[in-house]
């Protein structure tokens, strides 16, 4: 196994730059979250609205108009004293003003006189509180039309349930996009630069001079050297793919055992690993020294990034771009990531999508292995 | 040991071995000395069957040499003319893994790298990085990677090129060494004065073929030069060049930039002789040397041109 320690040691020899692309790593894994891990999850939270009740009256049914209010926002009963009104509204201590007329019932319900409001103008919630009022009071209106008194009405409003709204999208995460999510969408750079690098350095520095020919010349069988040269870039690969996946779990570990994706994820993320090792095969062999190797691996690595939904996802790209990227592996995967962040139970017509992304995406590695293959063979010849 | 029968090897329309023989003995420091482009480098890679060749056989150990020779392989030891360690590996590093490639047995091994760092007086530099080392430490780590292993064959390709005198006579002291302790030695080089130095037996090649195989005293006897006369800042007539010329035992003349470069057969007195002539026309003089021939006479006598042209 001298050739394996041969590639190992010259691994270890380039761990600062697997050290350096972790830290990038982390480190944009650990920006993007913060910048933009709850941007939709608070798109659809309710609003709480602080609303005064002023007025003298205390009947029956105003107490089910509070309690109904009381559902949905904080209320606060006040006294008529519009200086200081107006001032609470001014530091926004209240956003809405109720003004309740003497005989509430007889008033809005029976003579359906408008309520009094006051609120912040061009405000959303003012609006909202709004609809609110005239539910009330249209299903006010209803009972006693049927007939209801003002306490047999006031009893039915405030047994009335209130509608409790599930924000659903058919992914079924609700929205939500967990935040591990992100750390498997930046996985691709991690690979495919570490791995593209490194790869690139030892197998460059085999070929460095005369060291092929001593090689050739030596004891160990060509074919014995390849395959030891395989099982280096498959340990560290495995290396690679545990350490990433195991930090994954150490940070996000609940959220990524509840959800049912998981094992998706793993062989997607799999399958991306057999795609950047074949990539860093294959540049190895096609670039001469370590400045040529610099410029292709940063070139594959952050142009596959960018155009394949890295570092911009998917859903804002082009659709001139996204067919491009559809040429590159990581587009596939990131598709997959995509699909599994969406939605959170795999339907049997989703699994298809997810199965075509993975077969793409191992065709991808094996196209790539030809390739180097052919390579090899042609600078045998 | 090594027997090359009618080896040809052809690159396209351009023949780099045209029917080479060769036949090295167990033992020897065999020198292969020709100029740049003679076909040394493809005799060698031949013989490693890192070249595919065209026609001929080449038995090495009384078996016939291919690619999968792991057998034979075991057996050698190759020294490279470019410098062929890993950059990222120690010296040290370095020197255990190639003879690793060799040798399995982990104790065995040590000891061997530990000769052989012994051996290139390496010892202060084991866990040096290759870029940190002067060319001539480069070239004697390069001569360790190839010998650790004590290989019964060891084939070296021009290893002296670009290395400060020291360092060479360094190297060449060891190449003697390893030759006594049982090693057979194929050594290429341009440099003729290296293979006269060391070499038991030397083979001349040009243009891809053998014009001269021999011991150094058997290759010089072959020619008619017994010895050169060289005359600097000499100013000479047509009529004394002539009588010059016609001088017993001289039989080529070259005048050039006020230089006489004379060629006289074996006889003594060669040199008084042509002193004598010049004092008797009164003609004044330089700088004047006397040189037993050398392999360039040798190569030049034969093939009519320098060995480094």
């Amino acid at each position: 196994m001298t050739v394996f320690k041969g590639y190992m040691k010259i691994i270890k020899y380039n761990r600062w730059l697997i050290f350096m692309y972790l830290a990038i790593f982390f480190g944009v894994t650990i920006m993007f979250q913060a910048a933009t891990g709850n941007e939709e999850q608070n798109a659809y939270q309710a609003h709480s609205v602080s609303i005064a009740l002023v007025g003298e009256e205390d009947g029956s049914f105003l107490g089910a108009f509070e309690e109904y209010l009381g559902k949905f926002h904080e209320v606060k009963r006040m006294e008529e004293d519009t200086a200081f009104l107006q001032e609470e509204l001014f530091y926004r201590n209240i956003e809405y003003i109720v003004r309740i007329p003497d005989n509430f019932y007889e008033t809005c319900i029976k003579n359906r006189e408008k309520l009094s409001v006051t609120k912040i103008p061009g405000s959303y919630t003012a609006f909202y509180v709004d609809e609110q009022i005239n539910s009330f009071l249209n299903n006010a209106r209803v009972y006693d039309a049927a007939g209801f008194s003002e306490e047999e009405t006031a009893q039915a409003l405030g047994e009335m349930e209130t509608g409790q709204v599930e924000m659903r999208n058919a992914g079924k995460n609700a929205g939500e996009v967990p935040s591990y999510a992100f750390y498997y969408r930046y996985l691709p750079y991690l690979y495919m630069a570490v791995l593209c690098y490194v790869l690139g350095n030892v197998l460059s520095a085999f070929r460095r001079g005369d060291l092929p020919r001593r090689m050739k010349a030596c004891a160990v069988s060509a074919r014995r050297q390849s395959m030891e040269g395989f099982l280096a870039a498959a340990v560290m690969g495995a290396g690679l793919w545990i350490f990433s996946i195991s930090v994954s779990f150490l940070f996000y570990r609940g959220s990524l055992a509840e959800n049912g994706s998981l094992g998706y994820r793993l062989i997607n993320s799999l399958l991306l690993l057999a795609v950047s090792l074949a990539l860093a095969y294959f540049v190895g062999f096609i670039t001469k020294d370590s400045s040529a190797l610099n410029g292709i691996v940063n070139v594959l690595s952050l142009g596959m990034s960018f155009l394949c939904g890295v570092f911009v996802p998917l859903e804002y790209m082009s659709a001139g771009v996204k067919r491009t990227a559809q040429f590159l592996p990581v587009y596939w995967y990131e598709t997959v990531n995509d699909i599994l962040t969406e939605y959170g139970t795999i339907t049997e017509q989703v699994k298809i999508r997810i199965y075509q992304a993975f077969g793409i995406q191992l065709a991808f590695a094996v196209a790539l292995v030809c390739m180097t293959l052919a390579v090899a063979k042609k600078k045998k010849a | 040991m090594i027997e090359i029968k009618n080896l040809v090897k052809r690159y396209g329309n351009l023949v780099a071995l045209d029917h080479l023989n060769l036949d090295i003995q167990e033992g020897e420091i065999f020198g292969l000395l020709g100029p740049n482009g003679s076909g040394k480098t493809t005799a060698i890679s031949c013989m490693l069957a890192l070249l595919k060749y065209d026609k001929g056989t080449i038995r090495i150990f009384g078996k016939e040499m291919s690619p999968d020779s792991y057998d034979i392989k075991q057996q050698i030891g190759i020294v490279l003319q470019n410098v062929a360690v890993f950059e990222e590996l120690t010296v040290y590093e370095n020197i255990d893994y190639f003879c690793g490639l060799y040798i399995k047995d982990k104790a065995r091994r040590g000891q061997l790298v530990k000769e052989a760092i012994s051996f290139a007086g390496l010892e202060d530099y084991t866990k040096m990085r290759p870029k940190k080392l002067s060319g001539g430490l480069l070239r004697r780590l390069n001569i360790a990677c190839g010998i650790a292993h004590k290989p019964r064959l060891i084939i070296m390709d021009e290893p002296t090129v670009a290395v400060d005198p020291q360092s060479r006579n360094k190297i060449l002291e060891g190449i003697l060494e390893l030759n006594r302790q049982g090693s057979t030695i194929i050594y290429t080089s341009h440099y003729m004065e290296e293979v006269e130095q060391i070499c038991t037996r030397i083979a001349i090649l040009d243009r891809g073929r053998t014009i001269a195989v021999g011991t150094k005293e058997e290759l010089k006897e072959m020619i008619k030069t017994g010895e050169t006369i060289t005359i600097e800042a000499v100013i000479l007539d047509d009529a004394q060049l002539k009588d010059i010329r016609s001088l017993p035992h001289v039989f080529d003349a070259k005048y050039e930039n006020q230089i006489l470069t004379l060629r006289c057969t074996g006889a003594k007195h060669n040199l008084i002789r042509i002193l004598h002539y010049l004092e008797e026309k009164e003609v004044t003089f330089g700088r004047v040397f006397s040189e037993l021939p050398t392999l360039n006479d040798v190569f030049l006598e034969i093939t009519g041109k320098q060995l480094r042209d």
